[in-house]
């Protein structure tokens, strides 16, 4: 079973925003809400400036998922960390909780008054069923049912971004990796966690049904 | 804890999602890869899988209700094949339209151009099926206040005021600027439209982008575009971007410059600025601002000193070099490092590298062309290309990356003020052949025009626009100022000197404005500022153009190549095409017929007839022999469009295969046809993929240096040495173009048919209307239609034969001012008396440089483009750019008390101030500082939404540096000098 | 333990897995561009190179394509470039935190996640299963405290009508803050097996709804309540005695009081007061209301372990607040409900205080309402 994941190759990215703009286009994401947003490092020092995009990492050991207080989060078959906003409460423990800053909020928060909880869904849609009209209302597309990709990885400029099948992205940044040169390093989602950014490493999840 | 939880109903067998997640996966990912051979991976399964999920969610993403009352009964989804508008890299899209409405944006994976990448903008164009902040209807400004009238009222009252204005001052009164987002169709129709006005005052963005380049490219050595590709650069072994990034304006360009890293390229960066393109670099070289030709003699005086040039390559090709060489050696190590700021080690590093890692290649943009000296400097680059016998070699060449979508096709065939379609010129003979093309009778035409003498001599440039309308009438070489401006798609905040511009504004007798987003200008018009005179008797008009996206039509992108775009979705609200209005001005203007003498009408939107799209390119196929625009017919290139998959993405070259539609065999394409695609249609000519490339046959896209200067200069041969011809020539030597005298000659006139002969008859390849000539030259004898030179390094007509490093009107350094100084003043040049030395002059006795000691340049940001309405008025893209800025050194900011964040004045010696965000940022250096340019709708610090048109203000708004842009003008084609000025920044104190 | 600084730091994993220093390589002549002059060069710099202190542009140098450096920095959780205005747009890893009692620190989420989930959660819960057993302990052995004569039927105005109010208001909105935020805190694991998913996230929304907008009240209202009551509740000497005597709840001795005894300025100073600003001041953080205050997640984190420990420590003290209050102490309640108490009550139970009664210099009653209230009280009874 594919496990889906993300690599982002800083070599490669460019800061560009492709990947953000073609996920509000694809999901019509509102204005305030970035399910995935571009970071600069070292911005304008001369041979360390790197950019990365990042979204959720689709945690294997999810704290957003664990911290939830209506654990209205679940995961696909395919790895893929979900939520279900007919169940969140928009208490925005899971943005605490991830280390990533992928949860995202419609409204300001005062009051507590976030709204329903919405991030970067790998392109998977929500519970409802595939491709219906309420799972697109509330997700956005489900491009995995439809058999295609995240679109942000997909229109990234310069294939920096890199999203998929754990095993076959993992095997695609080895071999940029071995061309480049020795020792690189990924951005991925071991990355804050420390596992190896090789995703068979980790155990496969719980599955229930 | 955790659960998959997903409704059963929903729920696909896992085994089937997997596989075609894996196709998908390792069909976009191998794409991710170019030297694998992605098109053995397995076929994507494309849009159809997702169809029946598409269709069932349709209901609700029709966001955009306009279209909602013409729908057909039962759900249809179509896929059309389009293009980005924002930029020249021409990246492929798939737009998924159902009823009518724009719901959806696939990437196409098959584009040898972007392989379904995009940048930002890209990624976002669908907005413009939304439209939310578009002009609706025509309008009107009354009182201050824009208003809204009918098209009709609109066109008649806009006509009336044309006319009247053309009576009594005269056809030169009224300036059309064009677009460079008009596809080549539109852009050629404008061109003559305002020809058969009776008038050459029309331009358009080319001329403040890459009007440098092309004619210092073109009087080198041909054609003044890319000769080259962005894919072609995976060939390359180094790569110099010197004033281009890339990464920022060309972002898909980098997906091919990346991977030409990554196996083996080494990439040079030489920028004042730390750029996201430099960040990618091997090797990044600081510039001053203004000083390229200094760094690029600094490169040449290595090559030469260590003999690292091809003496060959020079000698075969290339005519003065050893003029340029005894200015190249003047410029010893320490007058470069003292002129550009780089020590002599870097200078000899990029030169190394260039010269021992051929094929190299140079890359250039805006940060050459914008100068009061850009002819000069992209000369040196080219220069610098001759000598180490780059040009014409796959991986090497000058790899000029153009501006806008179509900036390259309007340059080619639109309206350009010293040229009819397809650099024509305005002489006698060139009138003529268009007027035959036309269908027109030129006498007529010519009756249109205030005199011949009008007729032939170029009118006054876009970047001057504001100087016709205000300078004094006995100072301009035409009868009287400018009264009329018509907007026809292009923004004001993109022009320098923003307080004359408003100037010039008020004193217009009509502003019309048409485009999609006309709201800068408007606001920019009905704007008022104390104090200052305002014409009572001007009336200003907008009309809603239709984008790109509502109309079909030919883009050609950098590369040259052509894309057809379908058209997606029907003009929305009540916008119309392009070509529409321009049809339907000119009937109201009394030639209506002429304009499509021999164009086809199509019912448009509402029914109402326009000029259809394929007719008019066909019409452009039928004239355009000069620089191959003639092959490029609507049936070719919708094939093309249908079989991207076919072309490889390294040589752009299609190995072979029919198009299933119109059984076209598209074997030995390049993708696009990229032009010089000679002859007609059924030549078959493939195009050029890189130009000037001997080692390739000529129906096979290879070429040698144009022909265009004469034979010899000086007694000097000016033709190509004998053996440097293109493979499989006849003629073996270097020769001139071809014209009937020739073909006799050479005894292969007969080789003509009887029409042919009848058509070429007393005239050349270029005005053969048979294409007879170009058959019988290139099928039959494998030589060149435009001759075999040597490339110019001595360009004789220019102000500067040998480019000479001479520094900017505004520069905070005196003492280069006094050993480099600018030109000499001209009093008619362009039409206009133009400032050069004595304005210098003024600034240096002024003390200028004391009072405004930082160097301020400008560009882009890769969310927005040009004038920035457009993509400002797109949530998706003004969410990441929400206010302008001023990047400003981290010392330079402590010197002033300036903090990251916090507003700021930059003010400029015009005596703008202009309010924008600090960005304390190593990116730039201590004396420099940049501003992107792309914002407009503040005035100084003032917020002029309340001038906007009711709901077609952008979402983001803030102050247009060229607010406070100076003077300056290129001494060949009138260029704004926007790269190079000088400014202060100061704190806000409360 | 730093499991994620060894694995990206590569200096311990290439020491770790490849015994010649990362540096060495280029000596063979496998590179083609490794010049002979220069390979004994990495040799001699090897070790003045510390590659932990190399910045990325050094790295890149050494080891192309190695962007260990970038994440280090990455992993510092500090605040790069983004061109988004978004606060910590620019964060890409929170920073490391280390909440007390934590072996060390890890990415703040975590710690934080773990953090509310274990110890707070856990000990929290035991702390008030505790509290609760503990008053129902009191109930079963102590029982409630009776008055020990009959009532003499003259009543003593307590607690003015505003006086209730303000306490109610506070009573109230702590209850229903306490329900609510112990559903969120504890609902998932109590009440969602019993509900399932839907109903319970229903609930929860309401619960979190009613939190959020309640809680300011309550946050006002002990403000009030403090005013209110704070000038009887200073200590006194007596109250040393009443604490050592535990108010003489177990020996049922008599122990002289105030109009509030010790056990109740307790309340007052420690639960109202200091867990009450706790509970309140960081509540409102969590609701985004304090102005002028970065909300990033590293301070809503904070603010929350604050909020759970206070509320926790406030509702295990508000146990036995209640308790004393309803069935604890027999006719309190009915001093706080309709603000009257008997004459023996006070001189049972805060007997300082009725001597100044009777002494005049506090007054029996101070409304009118409240004499009036006395009045039809004790009216008939005389009668
Ligand atoms: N996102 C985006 N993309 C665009 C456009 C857009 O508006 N937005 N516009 C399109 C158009 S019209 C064009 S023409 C292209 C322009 O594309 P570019 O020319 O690549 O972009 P610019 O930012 O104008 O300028 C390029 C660089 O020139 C540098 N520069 C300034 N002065 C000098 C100098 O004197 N010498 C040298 N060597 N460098 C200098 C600047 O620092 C800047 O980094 O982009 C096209 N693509
Ligand atoms: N300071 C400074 N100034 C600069 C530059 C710089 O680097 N620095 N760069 C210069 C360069 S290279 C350029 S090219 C210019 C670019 O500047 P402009 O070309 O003036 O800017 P754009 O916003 O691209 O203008 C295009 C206009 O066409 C409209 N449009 C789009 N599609 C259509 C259509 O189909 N029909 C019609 N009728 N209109 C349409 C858009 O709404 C927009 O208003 O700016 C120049 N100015
Ligand atoms: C007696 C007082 C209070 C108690 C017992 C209490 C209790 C709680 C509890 C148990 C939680 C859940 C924590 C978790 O699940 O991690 C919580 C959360 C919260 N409390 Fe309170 N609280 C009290 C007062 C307040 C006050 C006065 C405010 C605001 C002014 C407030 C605002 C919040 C907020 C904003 C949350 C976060 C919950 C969310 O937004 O979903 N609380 N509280
Ligand atoms: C449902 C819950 C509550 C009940 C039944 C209750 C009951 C009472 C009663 C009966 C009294 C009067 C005691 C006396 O006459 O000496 C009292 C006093 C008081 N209560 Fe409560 N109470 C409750 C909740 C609260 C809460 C949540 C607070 C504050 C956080 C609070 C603060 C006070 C204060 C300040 C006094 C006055 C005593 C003093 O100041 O020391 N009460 N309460
Ligand atoms: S990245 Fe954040 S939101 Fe995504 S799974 Fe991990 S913790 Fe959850
Ligand atoms: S915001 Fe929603 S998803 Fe996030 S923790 Fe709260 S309830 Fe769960
Ligand atoms: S995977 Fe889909 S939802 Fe996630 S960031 Fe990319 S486009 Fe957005
Ligand atoms: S699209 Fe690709 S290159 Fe552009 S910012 Fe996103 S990840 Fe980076
Ligand atoms: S703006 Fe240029 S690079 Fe970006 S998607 Fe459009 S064509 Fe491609
Ligand atoms: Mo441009």
């Amino acid at each position: 079973m594919a496990r889906m994941k993300f690599i982002c190759d800083a070599e490669r990215c460019i800061e560009c925003n492709a990947c953000v703009t073609a996920c509000k286009n694809e999901h019509e994401v509102p204005w305030g809400v970035n399910r995935r947003r571009v970071v600069t490092i070292n911005d304008g020092v001369v041979g360390q400036e790197k950019s990365i995009s990042v979204a959720c990492m689709h945690c294997s050991d999810a704290p957003c998922m664990a911290v939830c207080p209506v654990d209205c989060f679940y995961r696909t078959d395919e790895g893929v960390v979900l939520h279900d906003k007919d169940i969140c409460i928009g208490c925005g423990y899971c943005s605490y909780a991830c280390p990533f800053g992928a949860p995202q909020f419609p409204s300001n928060g005062t009051f507590g008054l976030r709204g329903k909880m919405d991030k970067c869904t790998f392109c998977a849609g929500g519970p409802e069923p595939d491709g219906s009209p309420v799972e697109f209302e509330k997700y956005g597309r489900n491009r995995l049912a439809e058999g295609k990709l995240p679109l942000c990885a997909e229109m990234c400029s310069t294939k920096a971004l890199l999203g998929g099948d754990g095993d076959v992205i993992s095997e695609i940044f080895r071999n940029r990796v071995v061309r480049r040169g020795k020792g690189s390093e990924v951005w991925g989602w071991g990355t804050a966690y420390g596992k190896a950014p090789h995703p068979d490493a980790q155990a496969p999840t719980e599955q229930k049904s | 804890m955790l659960l998959t939880r997903k409704g059963d109903a929903g729920r696909r067998s896992p085994s089937g999602s997997a596989s075609h997640l894996s196709n998908s996966l390792a069909d976009s990912l191998s794409r991710a890869l170019p030297t694998m051979d992605r098109r053995a991976f397995l076929k994507r399964s494309g849009i159809g899988v997702g169809a029946g999920i598409a269709a069932a969610q349709l209901g609700l993403i029709r966001r955009a209700k306009a279209a909602d009352g013409n729908q057909p009964a039962a759900s249809k989804i179509q896929v059309r094949r389009t293009v980005c508008t924002h930029c020249s890299v021409g990246c492929a899209i798939d737009a998924v339209v159902e009823n009518g409405v724009w719901v959806r944006q696939e990437p196409v994976f098959d584009s040898p151009l972007n392989l379904g990448a995009h940048c930002a903008k890209g990624a976002a164009v669908r907005e413009h099926g939304h439209g939310d902040y578009r002009l609706k209807y025509p309008m009107k400004l009354v009182n201050g206040k824009y208003q809204r009238i009918s098209w009709d009222t609109a066109l008649t009252e806009i006509s009336a005021k044309l006319l009247d204005i053309k009576k009594t001052s005269g056809p030169d009164s009224v300036f059309w600027v064009g677009s460079s987002k008009h596809n080549n169709e539109q852009a050629a129709l404008l061109r003559k439209f305002v020809s058969f006005f009776g008038s050459n005052n029309c331009d358009h963005q080319a001329r403040i982008c890459h009007s440098t380049t092309v004619a210092g490219v073109a009087n080198t050595w041909g054609y003044g575009a890319m000769t080259n590709s962005y894919n072609d650069i995976q060939n390359a072994k180094a790569a110099m971007f010197i004033g281009s990034n890339a990464a920022e304006a060309h972002p898909v360009s980098m997906l091919h410059i990346l991977h030409a890293k990554e196996t083996g390229c080494k990439m040079i960066v030489v920028d004042p600025r730390y750029t996201r393109t430099a960040a990618k670099s091997d090797h990044y070289i600081r510039i001053r601002s203004g000083a390229d030709i200094p760094f690029l003699y600094g490169m040449l005086y290595h090559i030469f000193k260590n003999g690292w040039e091809d003496q060959k390559y020079i000698n075969d090709r290339v005519y003065g070099m050893d003029k340029v060489r005894e200015e190249v050696m003047t410029w010893t190590p320490d007058k470069v490092e003292e002129a550009c700021g780089v020590p002599e080690a870097e200078v000899y590093k990029a030169a190394e590298t260039l010269a021992k890692n051929r094929p190299s290649t140079v890359i250039w943009c805006m940060g050459q062309t914008q100068h009061s000296i850009g002819n000069a400097i992209v000369r040196a680059s080219c220069i610098l290309q001759l000598a180490l016998g780059n040009v014409g070699k796959s991986g090497g060449g000058t790899n000029i990356f153009r501006g806008h979508d179509n900036v390259q096709g309007a340059t080619d065939v639109g309206p350009n003020p010293d040229s009819l379609p397809g650099y024509y010129g305005l002489a006698t003979g060139a009138w003529k052949h268009w007027c035959a093309v036309w269908g027109v009778d030129y006498e007529w035409v010519k009756k249109q025009f205030a005199s011949q003498e009008m007729m032939e001599k170029s009118g006054t440039t876009v970047s001057r626009w504001v100087d016709a309308v205000l300078e004094k009438p006995e100072l301009i070489d035409q009868d009287n100022n400018v009264k009329a401006m018509l907007f026809w798609g292009h923004a004001p905040n993109s022009q320098t000197r923003g307080l004359d511009m408003k100037k010039a504004f008020d004193k217009l007798d009509l502003l019309v404005v048409i485009d999609p987003y006309p709201s800068a200008t408007a606001a920019m018009a009905a704007m008022q500022v104390d104090g200052q005179q305002l014409n009572p008797n001007r009336v200003v008009y907008l009309l809603p153009a239709a984008t790109q996206f509502e109309t079909s039509g030919s883009v050609t992108a950098s590369n040259r190549s052509l894309q057809w775009r379908e058209k997606v979705i029907e003009p929305l609200f009540e916008s119309r095409t392009d070509q529409m209005i321009m049809y339907q001005l000119a009937q109201k203007l009394g030639f209506g017929k002429e304009l499509v003498a021999k164009i086809k009408l199509v019912p448009g939107k509402g029914g109402m007839m326009e000029p259809e799209p394929e007719s008019m390119l066909e019409e452009i196929n039928r004239g355009t022999f000069t620089i191959g625009y003639s092959g490029q017919s609507p049936q070719r290139l919708k094939a093309h469009m249908r079989n991207m998959h076919l072309f490889d993405v390294k040589t752009l070259r299609c190995a072979g295969g029919k198009d299933k539609v119109s059984g076209y065999d598209m074997t030995g394409d390049y993708f696009g046809l990229p032009w010089p695609c000679y002859g007609t249609p059924e030549l078959k000519h493939p195009g050029s993929a890189n130009l000037y490339d001997t080692s390739v046959h000529v129906m096979d896209g290879g070429g040698n240096f144009r022909a265009n200067f004469g034979v010899e200069k000086d007694g000097v041969n000016l033709l190509a040495e004998d053996g440097s011809h293109s493979k499989g020539a006849d003629i073996t030597t270097g020769y001139p173009e071809f014209d009937h005298v020739l073909m006799k000659k050479l005894g292969w006139w007969d080789e003509l048919t009887d029409a042919e002969k009848k058509a070429a008859e007393g005239k050349n390849w270029k005005t053969d209307l048979s294409g007879g000539i170009i058959r019988v030259v290139m099928k039959n004898h494998g030589c060149h239609p435009f001759g075999n030179a040597k490339a110019r390094a001595v360009v004789w007509n220019f102000p500067d034969p040998v480019p000479l490093h001479r520094e900017p009107l505004y520069g905070t350094r005196p003492d280069l001012v006094a050993k480099y100084p600018t030109h000499d003043d001209k009093k008619t040049f362009w039409r206009m008396p133009t400032l050069y030395k004595s304005l210098q002059q003024k600034n240096v006795e002024a003390k200028l440089y004391e009072k405004f000691p930082i160097i301020l340049t400008s560009g882009r940001l890769v969310e927005f483009e040009g004038g920035g309405e457009e993509t400002r008025s797109n949530p998706w893209l003004a969410e990441l750019q929400q206010e302008n800025f001023v990047e400003i050194n981290p010392k330079a900011a402590a010197d002033r008390g300036i903090r990251d964040g916090e507003y700021c004045i930059v003010s400029t010696p015009t005596g703008a101030r202009i309010k924008v965000k600090a960005l304390v940022t190593p990116r730039v250096g201590v004396d420099t500082a940049f501003i992107p340019f792309h914002f407009s709708g503040w005035w100084q610090g003032r917020d002029l939404k309340e001038y906007y048109p009711e709901g077609a203000a952008p979402i983001v708004r803030g102050e247009a540096v060229n607010t406070a842009t100076t003077y300056g003008y290129d001494s060949v084609t009138m260029m704004q000098e926007t790269k190079t000025t000088i400014c202060n920044i100061e704190r806000i104190v409360a | 333990a730093d499991v994620a600084l060894a694995q990206y730091d590569d200096a311990a994993k290439s020491a770790a897995v490849n015994p010649a220093p990362p540096t060495a390589q280029p000596a063979p002549a496998t590179t083609q561009d490794s010049q002979p002059a220069q390979a004994s060069q990495p040799l001699q710099s090897i070790e003045s190179i510390d590659i932990l202190k190399q910045n990325q542009a050094e790295r890149t140098r050494d080891q192309p394509g190695n962007l260990a450096p970038t994440y280090r920095i990455i992993k510092q959780g500090g605040k790069n470039y983004s061109s988004l205005p978004a606060l910590e747009a620019g964060v890409l890893i929170q920073p490391k935190a280390q909440f007390p009692g934590q072996p060390h620190a890890t990415t703040a989420g975590e710690a934080w996640r773990n953090y509310r989930n274990g110890p707070l959660t856990h000990i929290g819960g035991w702390l008030l299963i505790a509290a609760a057993l503990g008053v129902i302990a009191m109930y079963l052995i102590v029982g409630p405290l009776r008055m020990k004569q009959g009532p003499v039927g003259r009543l003593i105005e307590r607690f003015t009508s505003f006086e209730r109010t303000v306490h109610w208001t506070t009573a109230i909105s702590f209850v229903v803050l306490a329900v609510s935020g112990l559903t969120m805190l504890f609902g998932k694991y109590v009440m969602m097996p019993l509900f399932g998913h839907g109903l319970f996230g229903w609930l929860a929304y309401a619960c979190k709804n009613l939190h959020n907008f309640v809680g300011p009240i309550f946050a006002v209202a002990i403000v009030v309540t403090f005013i209110t009551f704070v000038k009887d509740n200073f200590p006194q000497a007596a109250d040393l005695k009443w604490l050592l005597k535990l108010g003489g709840l177990f020996n049922k001795t008599h122990v002289s009081a105030g109009r509030f005894n010790a056990g109740e300025k307790l309340w007052f100073w420690g639960g109202l007061t200091l867990l009450g600003l706790i509970v309140s001041g960081s509540g409102l953080v969590l609701d985004l209301l304090v102005p002028g205050l970065d909300y990033t997640r590293g301070n809503l984190q904070i603010a929350s372990v604050i909020h759970i420990v206070g509320t926790v420590l406030l509702i295990t003290a508000a146990f036995g607040h209640i308790y004393m209050g309803t069935i604890g102490v027999e006719g309190a309640f009915d001093a706080m409900a309709t603000g009257l108490v008997d004459d023996e009550w006070a001189r049972e139970h805060h007997d300082l205080w009725y001597q100044d009664i009777e002494s005049g210099k506090v007054p029996r009653v101070r409304t009118a309402e409240g004499a009036a209230n006395a009045n039809d009280a004790t009216g008939p009874a005389r009668a």
